[in-house]
């Protein structure tokens, strides 16, 4: 058994003693959102590509220019100038940054978007694929050599709604953990089968002194505690 | 089953991060799972390619038929690791028999094909469920994180393909050319005669390394997909945390079992309520403010005044884009024409010119930001410094070439000293030579320079007469200076005489 369990969590501490949990992305996500820019990248070339093959030379000439562009370029400057994101990492909800967490710079953005081209050796992501698969923090060459990470990007919360009930003060303290499991508890009580809750503010029952049967009203009692008043 | 020896961190993830997680429990054991995927694996092809030797795509289309039944063993690693009974080799490859009897010919049928197999796997396997029973947890199961896994079977279908490409091109790279030589690839991509039957076994023979490395993988990503799904669906997370609580609480109940009672009497609804409506009448007004002014300060809002160009009325465009709807044909039809039109042309034209005057500029830009560095290190011609005049050289030879060092009438001051030192008299000569050279007809000669290239450069200046005169005067003046040989006497006369010619007439001039 490993000293610690695994996780797929990046944790970072500030020199403010802030921690920062980052989750890296792995191989799936990141290969879908590839797959996307580069269709974006397809179909941009075959539309411009059209009336740019009525204009004779110059229209070849262009298109040089926008197929160099496109293919060197359309990564580095989403990047950099998107807040890590170019389209296909919108839509996956991915995002570039620094090994510190900081937004990606050109030089990084550049270096990990040059060694692409390793990666690819030699034929369709060969190295970066087993590179992406066997580091801990899921990174191709390009990553190592820039010193980046692809993580998920953290995604605006909803409210959660906590069931009604009269809020209660436990008489022992609560670690963070357990005060985050409480609320947990009551805010996902809708997804979860009634005998599952019961079952669950069970296992409190006890140490809350009260019969199983009134243990998952005296939860989320403790939850909206927790919450105070809203 | 107990959750707190688990060796993965639970909690409710995403289905993208469930599939990383999968990814790193495929690494954490990497070295058994693929070992003993492999000793599954490998033999069962090396039986079905000697047995289908003649038909190499048979044999590859049955053995990938196969993989739900290897796929098991994996699968069977994974769970046992996940609470810390990680199995041996040995046990995982005696164990692997027992695991095929359930379901097998069901797997190996009609559920092959399916998107989802790594997901559902787990749910026969590890909760041996089969039939009604098995289809009411799947539908369960199903609401929530299938397209990921149909994602993930779709991945890595090309992620399989890619590998054995990319296997298969690593190994063209690595044939010495000696043999590469005799290989054409074109040859080894159409070759079906019997003869290369052992190379494309071993193309399959790659596909089947390639499984060794990304199967067990995609097990586990699956798996972890259905640990994730089960996670959210029966809060097991939660479960952790209370099971431990009520440890840490019972541990400490016995004293605080008479405060429990006593804290939870008091703190009964009605007293909370009062409590707290007390402290929100008190300052809801004040504090509401407070709370505004706070939010309106820097950390919370960072007002900014934004000044720039844009692009005026919006309105005239939107109108005549309306109206020119109904001509859109004919719209379209001039700019068509425009294209292929003679002003067009032009406009390609003049952006060439523009793109071109741009690298020229650029280049040149360039060529002068590093004119020093060009002229230094890549110039052909010696470095040139016209402002920097060289005083011209006081003396040649020891000579002094001062203007007023020398007589006013050279030709009669040596025709005196002829006579009697001969030897000053024809230095003279040459000295005033010298200085004339220097100073009228401005030759840049130098205290370096011997009496010979005093006559090239004179040579350089195409006068006739001055050249025949130096040239004898030098030579007279050698003769005398380094062989002590004197000059015949009517040399002596025919070089005043000269002299008298030349720079008379030139003074005259």
């Amino acid at each position: 058994m490993p000293s610690a369990p695994l996780d797929t969590r990046y944790q970072i501490e500030t020199p403010e003693g802030i921690d920062l949990p980052l989750r890296p992305a792995g191989l799936p996500p990141r290969a879908l959102a590839f797959a996307f820019d580069l269709g974006v990248r397809g179909l941009i070339m075959g539309i411009l590509l059209v009336p740019l093959a009525l204009l004779g030379n110059i229209g070849i000439g262009l298109g040089s220019l926008l197929l160099f562009l496109l293919s060197w370029w359309y990564m580095v400057l989403f990047e950099v100038l998107n807040q890590g994101c170019s389209p296909g990492k919108q839509v996956m909800g991915l995002r570039v940054v620094q090994d510190d967490g900081t937004p990606v710079g050109w030089s990084a953005s550049l270096i990990r978007n040059l060694l692409r081209f390793v990666d690819m050796l030699p034929f369709g992501y060969f190295i970066g694929a087993i590179s992406c698969l066997q580091h801990p923090h899921f990174k191709r060459l390009g990553d190592l050599a820039a010193g980046t990470l692809v993580i998920y990007r953290e995604q605006p919360l909803a409210r959660p709604q906590i069931p009604q009930a009269s809020a209660l003060r436990l008489p022992f303290a609560l670690d963070l953990g357990e005060q985050r499991a409480i609320l947990g508890f009551a805010e996902r009580q809708g997804e979860l089968s009634s005998e599952r809750v019961h079952e669950l503010a069970s296992i409190l029952a006890t140490p809350l002194q009260v019969s199983p049967a009134r243990a998952v009203e005296q939860l989320n009692g403790v939850a909206r505690g927790l919450l105070g008043p809203t | 089953m107990r959750l707190s020896d688990a060796s993965v961190v639970i909690r409710p993830r995403t289905a993208w991060e469930a599939m990383d997680l999968g990814v790193l429990m495929a690494r954490e054991y990497r070295l058994l799972l693929m070992s003993s995927w492999a000793l599954v694996s490998l033999p069962v092809f090396a039986l079905l390619t000697a047995l289908l030797w003649d038909h190499p795509s048979i044999a590859l289309f049955v053995f990938w038929w196969l993989k739900p039944a290897f796929d098991r063993l994996p699968l069977y690693i994974l769970s046992k690791a996940l609470f810390g009974e990680t199995p041996s080799i040995k046990q995982a490859v005696r164990h692997w028999p027992r695991l095929l009897k359930s379901q097998l010919l069901l797997s190996l049928t009609w559920r092959r094909l399916s998107l989802s197999r790594s997901f559902v796997l787990p749910v026969s396997q590890l909760e041996g469920l089969g039939g009604q029973a098995r289809q009411q947890r799947l539908g369960v199961l199903l609401q929530r994180n299938a397209g990921a896994a149909r994602w993930l079977t779709i991945i890595g279908v090309h992620l399989e393909i890619g590998l054995w490409f990319g296997c298969m091109a690593m190994f063209y790279l690595f044939i010495p050319d000696q043999v590469e030589s005799d290989w054409d690839w074109q040859r080894l991509a159409l070759a079906a005669g019997s003869d290369w039957l052992w190379l494309e076994h071993l193309t399959h023979a790659f596909y089947a390394l390639i499984l060794v490395f990304w199967e067990p993988i995609y097990i586990a990503c699956g798996f972890s997909l259905y640990l994730n799904r089960r996670t959210v669906l029966e809060a097991w997370d939660l479960e952790l945390v209370f099971r431990r609580l009520r440890q840490r609480l019972s541990s400490v109940a016995p004293l605080l079992l008479l405060v429990v009672g006593l804290m939870l009497i008091h703190a009964s609804p009605q007293v909370m309520a009062d409590d707290s409506n007390a402290r929100t009448q008190l300052s809801t007004q004040a504090a509401s403010q407070s709370v505004k002014t706070v939010l309106e300060q820097p950390p919370f809002k960072n007002p900014e005044t934004v000044t720039r160009y844009r692009f005026g009325d919006e309105k005239p465009a939107a109108k005549n884009k309306a109206h020119g709807d109904g001509k859109l044909p004919a719209w379209l039809q001039s700019l068509l024409d425009s294209l292929n039109s003679n002003t067009f042309k032009h406009v390609g034209q003049g952006l060439e010119i523009l793109l071109w005057s741009l690298v020229i500029g650029l280049l040149a830009l360039l060529v002068w930001r590093y004119r020093d560095w060009l002229r230094a290190f890549v110039g052909r011609r010696p470095q040139r410094s016209p402002k920097i005049v060289k005083p011209a050289p006081a003396q040649l030879f020891g000579l002094e070439l001062g203007i007023e060092t020398l007589p006013e009438d050279i030709a009669s001051t040596a025709e005196q000293l002829w006579p009697t030192q001969p030897r000053e008299a024809l230095g003279l000569l040459y000295r005033g030579l010298l200085s004339r050279l220097l100073h009228d007809y401005h030759l840049p000669l130098k205290s370096a320079d011997t009496e010979g290239q005093v006559l090239e450069r004179v040579h350089q200046l195409q006068q006739p007469h001055l050249l025949a005169f130096s040239d004898e005067l030098t030579r007279h003046w050698q003769n005398l200076a380094y062989g002590h040989l004197l000059p015949p006497v009517s040399a002596q006369q025919k070089l005043c005489s000269d002299w008298r010619a030349l720079f008379r007439s030139g003074a005259a001039q």
